[in-house]
């Protein structure tokens, strides 16, 4: 039994890669029968990723060498604290996915239904990947298959303004990736492997040069753009409003993460190198504060829904680099529990804000005045989510924001500490600005005044996502134990 | 070659990455941008070429009549990959183009900003 | 834009002349990359691989991952651009005279010449000669199923451009396309069972002496679904960018 975790390793990311190649075979005598096998799919992959997760839970992080080859000669899949508490983002996908069944309907003929579901489980594929390789090289390949994907869903169900938003993306995406490209590149010259762990010891081993300065850098300049951290950030609010809201919950909540898992593996290449993050530390802090006031000033002045929640992701990332710029123990806990609770969150608000304009029509705040008369239980799941992101108690949000919160006078740097209570304040207009539109307004709209509620198989995914937001409040203990011993080990390898 | 201790090689790879850069940026074009990716992603793979060279080196291939040293492996399958997923990326980012032609009637990115 | 895109070109540049100068020089012996990893593939890449092309030997033995991943970016795409709207398609929605001006020059088709005509009709059956020998010699010259796939597909693309894309689309079996747009995950998954079943890896390859046919087997196996995997995706994403209704 003990070989269980390291042997379903590499099918918990060959799984939904081989499962989405044969989406369109299954789909050749009826379209919709796509939408059912990708479903189970992503179950299969969660299941996996459970028992992975017990495994590591009874027996400590186990890795996996592909092909039998012992790193650092073949590549190898690591399985540890950090990865695993990537793995409940995967399982948000097996409720976007009943989602997107009905959702569908109007914006995407069905014969591109195949290709769209195809998409998914590779995006999933691929960010289960990026969480568990141990490989730089590895983490390239795997970090291409979630952005192509990304790109084609931004633009799947619009017409031209869709396609240039996804453009736009593809450009700063297919940059930042470069750069990834070419740090490993470098990284490959001064060392000779491509193992990460290798790779960082024999950085450590080696003199401190330019060149493994240069290779991090880019490293973090790269992940920075995945993760739209402003400035960073100028393709994020058009590619995730215009896209279709099920991919925008997915890119929003779970794509944007693959810069902050990039930017945890940048840390723990570095640690023991004697390369100073110092430098790095305080950009991150910086710019993670000025994100947050940032998205959320700029949330305050959207009328547009979607493109409220994009804003808000911007602010959220910004609450995430900040505390691990602080890079103190509860800092570091706050922003990695953050990573999943912000992705729940986030595919909670927008898959409830999906249901809303699918059901109306609309998607401003001025046109959905009073939409809760009509919609209550979505409009609940929505008001659930918002009292979450503002980081209200109890709730999912709540936890992470104190933790950081936390950290930052942990840090001596109770200026951050006032920037991000700062930030929750204009989070709070925003969406106190949206629940009173939804709930304390009169329609103006007709077809928002005779809207009626979702079909289940789009409510259901909405209203059990919310109720999970309540309970990681109540049960917030929980994933902060999990983490806790991984951070201690990375401040540890950074020598703090 | 070196000059002023610098690699020359590495150099033009450097410098081959920052003309595609200036395209990307400074174009207006969008096929001319999508071209200038590919110039740096082809910088990109030289760089990782060079790295693998060795002096007086032949391919790694073992048969009679090659002899060490042999070029490093590595390299080669990593830009051998690098190259298919850099046409992956452009035929996406091409048939967006399409897209965005067949919508606007433009590909200009001057034109685009002013349309509505 | 331009001083802007000037600027920053240079403290790119700058920047990375400055990261470069801390490298090793390449082509030395005894630099790090062909002391380490690299040494183990050619001292011993023959004898554990049983391939004596060792740029094959990485890709499909020691780092059959990272290629199981690759065939799966260009699967990627091909999707990708068939979840796109058909861009000829769509009704033109500016009224702007030069847009539908230029969107009549794309739908009339440039006549071919007869020497374009002749020439990549004569031409076709040797390129598609020179892609199998490409793919058969792959393990002692360089070449394999990537070379193989890149070299088919720009021959139905050539085929294609000449006699139209009704023909060449012939070239892939209509009931069969699903099947072998899929070829290379799937035969890459199978592949990575079998190794499962026999040597407990992902992947793994039978390294002991008896099973040296199996082994080359599957490591044919593997060539030919990427060649042929990749070039009907090839051919595909051609067909679907450039597509007349």
């Amino acid at each position: 039994m003990t070989t269980l975790g390291p042997t379903l390793l590499p099918w918990l990311v060959a799984l939904p890669l081989a499962g989405a190649a044969l989406v369109p075979i299954v789909a050749r005598r009826d379209a919709r029968w796509a939408g059912g096998f990708t479903l189970v799919v992503a179950l299969v992959t969660t299941s996996l990723a459970s028992v992975l997760v017990a495994q590591l839970a009874s027996q400590g992080p186990f890795s996996a060498d592909l092909g039998g080859w012992a790193a650092p000669y073949g590549i190898e899949l690591h399985f540890d604290r950090f990865a695993a508490w990537t793995m409940p983002l995967a399982a948000l996908f097996a409720f976007v996915i009943p989602f997107s069944w009905r959702y569908l309907d109007a914006p995407l003929p069905r014969e591109r239904w195949a290709p769209f579901y195809a998409l998914m489980l590779l995006n999933l594929g691929g960010l289960l990947g990026f969480s568990v390789t141990g490989d730089l090289f590895n983490l390239f390949v795997t970090m291409e298959v979630v952005s192509l994907s990304s790109y084609a869903l931004v633009a799947v169900a619009g017409r031209g303004v869709a396609a240039w938003a996804a453009l736009k993306y593809l450009l700063l995406g297919a940059v930042s990736s470069l750069l990834v490209l070419f740090a490993v590149g470098l990284l490959f010259a001064l060392t000779g492997s491509l193992n990460l762990a290798d790779v960082s010891v024999r950085l450590a081993a080696a003199e401190p040069s330019g060149a493994a300065l240069l290779a991090l850098a880019s490293l973090a300049v790269a992940f920075l753009v995945k993760a739209a951290l402003f400035p960073l950030h100028v393709w994020l609010p058009d590619a995730h409003a215009i896209a279709p809201s099920p991919v925008s919950a997915v890119l929003s909540g779970l794509v944007v993460k693959v810069g902050i898992v990039g930017l945890l593996r940048v840390l723990q290449l570095a640690a023991g190198t004697g390369i100073s993050l110092e430098p790095l530390n305080t950009v991150l802090m910086v710019l993670g504060a000025t994100a947050i006031v940032m998205g959320a000033f700029l949330a305050i002045f959207q009328d547009d829904i979607k493109l409220m929640l994009a804003y808000s992701t911007i602010s959220n990332i910004g609450y995430i680099v900040l505390g691990i710029g602080l890079a103190s123990p509860f800092a570091l806990i706050g922003a990695f529990v953050h990573v999943f609770n912000h992705g729940l969150i986030k595919v909670t608000l927008f898959l409830a804000a999906g249901a809303i304009i699918h059901q109306t029509g609309y998607r401003t705040l001025s046109d959905l005045r009073g939409v809760a008369r009509r919609m209550p239980q979505t409009a609940a799941a929505m008001a659930i989510g918002a009292v979450s992101i503002v980081g209200l108690p109890p709730t999912a949000g709540f936890v992470c924001k104190w933790y950081i919160a936390l950290g930052a006078f942990e840090a001596d740097q109770g200026g951050y500490g006032f920037a991000l209570v700062f930030g929750a304040l204009f989070i709070f207009v925003y969406y106190v600005r949206m629940l009173d539109a939804f709930f304390f307004r009169s329609p103006v709209r007709p077809e928002v005044a005779d809207a009626v509620e979702a079909p289940w198989s789009m409510r259901a995914p909405v209203l059990v996502l919310a109720a999970a937001c309540l309970v990681l409040g109540v049960l917030g203990g929980i994933p902060i134990g999990f983490v806790e011993p991984a951070v201690v080990d990375l401040l540890a390898a950074l020598g703090r | 070659m070196t000059l002023v201790g610098l690699d020359l090689d590495y150099v033009a790879c450097v410098v081959l990455f920052c003309v595609g850069l200036y395209m990307l940026v400074a174009k207006s074009n969008l096929i001319k941008k999508v071209i200038g990716l590919n110039v740096m992603e082809t910088a990109v793979f030289a760089f990782i070429v060079t790295s693998g060279m060795i002096e007086g080196g032949q391919e790694p291939i073992v048969v009679a009549g090659s002899a060490p040293p042999y070029t490093s492996p590595i390299p080669h399958a990593m830009v051998l990959t690098g190259i298919v997923v850099a046409v992956s990326v452009t035929a996406v980012a091409l048939a967006l183009i399409a897209q965005i032609h067949a919508h606007y009637g433009t590909i200009e990115v001057d034109e685009l900003k002013e349309l509505p | 834009m331009r001083v802007f895109a000037l600027a920053l070109v240079l403290v790119v540049a700058a920047t990375m002349v400055i990261g470069i100068a801390g490298l090793p020089p390449h082509g030395d012996p005894d630099g790090p990359v062909h002391t380490h990893v690299g040494a183990r593939y050619l001292e011993q890449g023959v004898a554990e691989t049983g391939l004596r092309n060792l740029v094959t030997a990485v890709l499909l033995v020691y780092r059959g991952f990272d290629t199981f991943l690759e065939v799966v970016v260009i699967f990627t795409a091909l999707v990708a651009v068939l979840a796109l709207p058909s861009a000829t398609r769509q009704p033109p929605q500016s009224r702007d005279e030069s847009a539908a001006a230029s969107r009549r020059d794309t739908d009339d088709a440039v006549p071919v010449s007869p020497v374009v005509f002749l020439v990549v009709r004569l031409l076709a059956p040797f390129i598609a000669v020179f892609a199998l020998a490409s793919l058969y010699r792959g393990h002692v010259t360089p070449g394999g199923g990537f070379q193989s796939a890149a070299i088919i597909g720009a021959m139905m693309i050539a085929l294609g451009l000449v006699f139209g894309r009704e023909h060449a689309a012939r070239l892939v079996p209509h009931g069969a396309k699903a099947w072998l747009q899929a070829l290379g995950p799937l035969v890459f998954a199978v592949v990575a069972l079998v190794g499962w079943r026999l040597t407990g890896a992902f992947l793994g390859f039978p390294a002991d002496e008896a099973a040296h046919a199996l082994r080359e087997a599957l490591v044919v196996i593997l060539e030919v679904a990427i060649a042929v995997g990749g070039a009907v995706i090839l051919a595909q994403l051609f067909m679907a960018l450039d597509a007349p209704s």
